[in-house]
């Protein structure tokens, strides 16, 4: 499997089966207007839509889990910042001993949380729903080169396999001797020992791939045959576009005066 | 479909790779019919590995250097085909069986459609290869597992596998067996075997004498880039030259040190009947 | 121009093959910088293969290594893909003319990879961060420029250019010392992209 790297959540849920372009247009779309929208109330619609989502495919207890995790430090390193230092800041809203507060700040530092809050949702509704071969399937179709879809594919089942060996080199290089704990400096010098071998390791052989992969054929130029088929149905297609034409039609109401 | 009786044509070749100071192989000339299977041997620099990559045409489309000669595989000049375009007629398969999987798939039947994929064959003509293709390499059972889950020996046959999805009439192998355990090595011959009997060229690289003597009819032996010898195994090993330069297989060592009289045998078979009538 | 030679030759197989290795080393990189603290370390594969094998090698494997950060352990990573895209480009362009050469290049090189990383993270701190960075020393920084009457938008770029300065710092100096620490005939075989004519490979190893 493509190792850790892969957050898919096996269901069959609709949102499992949509298309991924489908889901891909989704996430993008929500996190755009999270960010166009003008004011809390908005936001606060998305994430609950959002959420709602998150809650029809089944994975809202995952989903939670790893997504405060993210969240919360976040939020509140921004509730300290913008509440204490917002340049707009001229409400007082409460005092911890010599600081004070501010409604503006908070108020700011509420709503960039709550968008934030809508990427990571509507990313994670993503991830947690669509398997890493259907994105790469799905984008091929869609006019992909095959050849970076080969990288995508590479990447995802590489990745982990060089982790594991960084892990390797960590321990051996420890059994060595090398300091990686203490001062900046130290383990700055650390780094180095552990990177090299590491790199070295994960290059060799290159030439070799890219030989074994032209004899097999790999970038010939002709028109590629899908692999599987995705769902798709005239529901998701206007969904799609209701989505697509959503995002500019927000920024122009923006434009115009939505607050 | 073009015909020809010659699959692969070497004219006066010289080659040699970028930035070296010399020839890898000098001038050449060597003509290898469709259906044949020839082994190539010599020792290290000898010119074997440069043999294959000028005829999967690696040399010198993805190495660069200088050609000198021509290179005519089924039919076509190596030069005016890029490696991709031959790659569904030809096949080579390499040493090392880790760094041939293509790295992108999850499943051994997946892997091996992957060259039929970058053809654009349509879905039940990969499906129908794969199949085929794994029967023809004894991997069909271990079509779910995960390449990476496999050894040594498995991977250098899925490899070949994935080669044979493309149906080359010309397969290249260079040193096949040399990172194989036993039982690998005797796989990947009885795979070879098959194939020869289906009509495949195959021309291979190998050092362990015994071996080629014993599973090509013809052998080609090179040093330091030249020819020195092309024709049977029991005429090529009984030329001094290459008893000097390649070496022996153990049987016709043994025949010598034994002072049988000429030819020495070179296959075991032939080693066992000689050695009885010695005794006898 | 002549910087747009590096641009225009297609990436060969080699190339291909090099950008999975890149994310992956992007990858370990920045686990083993989490298992020393030490900042984020997140770009050593995007900037050696920018010099190695050019700005799309470069550019690429920094754009893929965010997208797929943000399919799996950071899903706001993709914000940032402009960035890491970025990085690798300047990299390949310091690739293109040879910057690693020199003290002179290699400090250009650092100071341009800053530079990109810095003006092109902040307006994105800007919109989604109210313009911190979410590194704790940075936004200290922050809070102290705002506080004493600074401009919003300097000390957001004083923020995120706080954190950039000693990351890319390691990284470049890593980079640059693998790089040279790759042997000659390997590094040769991806040169391809630096000569316009686009001539092939050296010989594999014997």
């Amino acid at each position: 499997m493509a190792g850790g790297l892969s957050l898919y959540a096996e269901g069959s849920s609709f949102l499992h089966r949509a298309h991924p372009l489908t889901k891909g247009v989704l996430m993008l779309s929500a996190v755009a207007l999270a960010f166009i929208a003008p004011s809390v109330g908005w936001v606060i619609a998305i994430l609950l839509l959002l959420l709602a989502l998150v809650t029809a495919a089944g994975v809202l207890r995952r989903l939670l889990t790893v997504a405060l995790a993210i969240l919360l430090p976040l939020t509140l390193l921004l509730l300290a910042v913008q509440g204490f230092a917002n340049v707009n800041n001229r409400t007082e809203a409460f005092a911890l001993g010599p600081i004070v507060y501010y409604r503006e700040g908070l108020a700011i530092a509420a709503l960039a949380a709550l968008r934030i809050a809508c990427l990571v949702c509507a990313t994670f509704l993503f991830s947690f729903t669509t398997r890493p071969a259907d994105i790469a399937e799905a984008l091929m179709q869609r006019g992909l080169s095959p050849r970076m879809g080969y990288v995508v594919q590479a990447a995802l089942q590489i990745i982990p396999q060089t982790l594991d060996t960084a892990g390797r080199i960590q321990d051996a290089q420890r059994a060595r001797g090398l300091e990686t704990e203490g001062s900046l400096p130290r383990r700055a010098r650390a780094y180095l020992p552990l990177m090299l071998p590491l790199v070295l390791s994960s290059l060799v052989a290159t030439q070799e791939r890219a030989m074994a992969l032209e004899v097999r054929g790999f970038g010939l130029a002709v028109k590629r045959v899908a692999r599987f088929d995705f769902a798709d149905n005239t529901y998701q297609r206007v969904l799609r576009w209701l989505l697509a034409v959503a995002v500019p039609g927000a920024i122009v109401a923006r434009v115009v005066g939505w607050r | 479909m073009e015909v020809s009786s010659t699959a692969l044509v070497l004219e006066g070749v010289c080659y040699a790779y970028e930035e070296a100071p010399r020839e890898a192989v000098s001038d050449i000339s060597l003509t290898i019919g469709e259906g044949e299977w020839v082994g190539v041997t010599g020792p290290t620099n000898a010119g074997k590995s440069t043999l294959c990559l000028l005829a999967m045409g690696l040399a010198p489309h993805f190495f660069g250097g200088r050609l000198k000669g021509k290179v005519t595989v089924l039919a076509k000049d190596s030069r005016s085909v890029s490696v991709i375009e031959r790659s569904s007629e030809v096949g080579l398969l390499f040493q090392n069986p880790f760094t041939q999987v293509s790295g992108a798939r999850e499943r051994v039947d997946e892997e091996v459609a992957f060259g039929p994929e970058c053809h654009g064959v349509a879905r039940p003509e990969v499906d129908a290869r794969v199949e085929e293709a794994m029967g023809l390499a004894g991997i069909t059972h271990l079509a779910a597992r995960h390449p990476m889950e496999l050894s040594g020996g498995q991977l250098q046959r899925l490899a070949l596998a994935g080669l044979l999805a493309m149906r080359p009439r010309l397969l290249l192998l260079d040193e096949p067996t040399s990172q194989l355990d036993p039982a690998g090595t005797a796989a990947i011959f009885q795979v070879l075997d098959g194939l020869h009997r289906r009509g495949t060229t195959i021309v291979m690289v190998e050092h362990r004498l015994e071996t080629l003597c014993e599973v090509c009819p013809r052998v080609v032996a090179m040093v330091a880039g030249r020819v020195i010898a092309d024709g049977a195994p029991e005429e090529v090993f009984n030329i001094e030259k290459v008893q000097e330069r390649v070496g022996m297989p153990v049987f016709t060592r043994l025949a010598r040190a034994r002072a049988l009289p000429r030819p020495w045998p070179v296959r075991l078979r032939d080693a066992a009947s000689a050695f009885a009538k010695s005794i006898a | 121009m002549g910087v747009l030679n590096a641009f225009r030759v297609r990436m060969n197989t080699l190339a291909i093959v090099l950008i999975p290795v890149c994310i992956a080393i992007n990858w370990a990189g920045h686990a083993l910088a989490q298992a020393l603290h030490l900042f984020f370390l997140d770009s050593v594969g995007t900037v050696l293969g920018g010099l190695l094998a050019g700005p799309w090698v470069g550019g690429i494997s920094g754009l893929l290594t965010n997208i797929i950060s943000s399919g799996s352990t950071d899903p706001i990573a993709w914000a940032y893909c402009g960035v890491a895209f970025a990085i690798g480009i300047v990299a390949g362009i310091g690739g293109y003319y040879g910057w690693y050469r020199t003290w002179a290049g290699r400090i250009t090189l650092y100071v341009l990879i800053v530079l990109v990383a810095s003006v092109i993270s902040t307006p994105i701190n800007i919109n989604l961060y109210a313009g911190q960075s979410g590194v704790p020393f940075g936004d200290a920084l922050y809070t102290g420029m705002v506080k004493s009457g600074w401009p919003t938008w300097l000390a957001a770029y004083i923020d995120e250019a706080s954190g950039d300065i000693p990351d890319k710092l390691i990284t470049v100096v890593v980079a640059t010392l693998i790089f040279f620490g790759l042997p000659n005939r390997y590094r040769s075989l991806f040169s391809v992209w630096r000569r316009p004519s686009g001539e092939p490979e050296p010989a594999p190893a014997s």
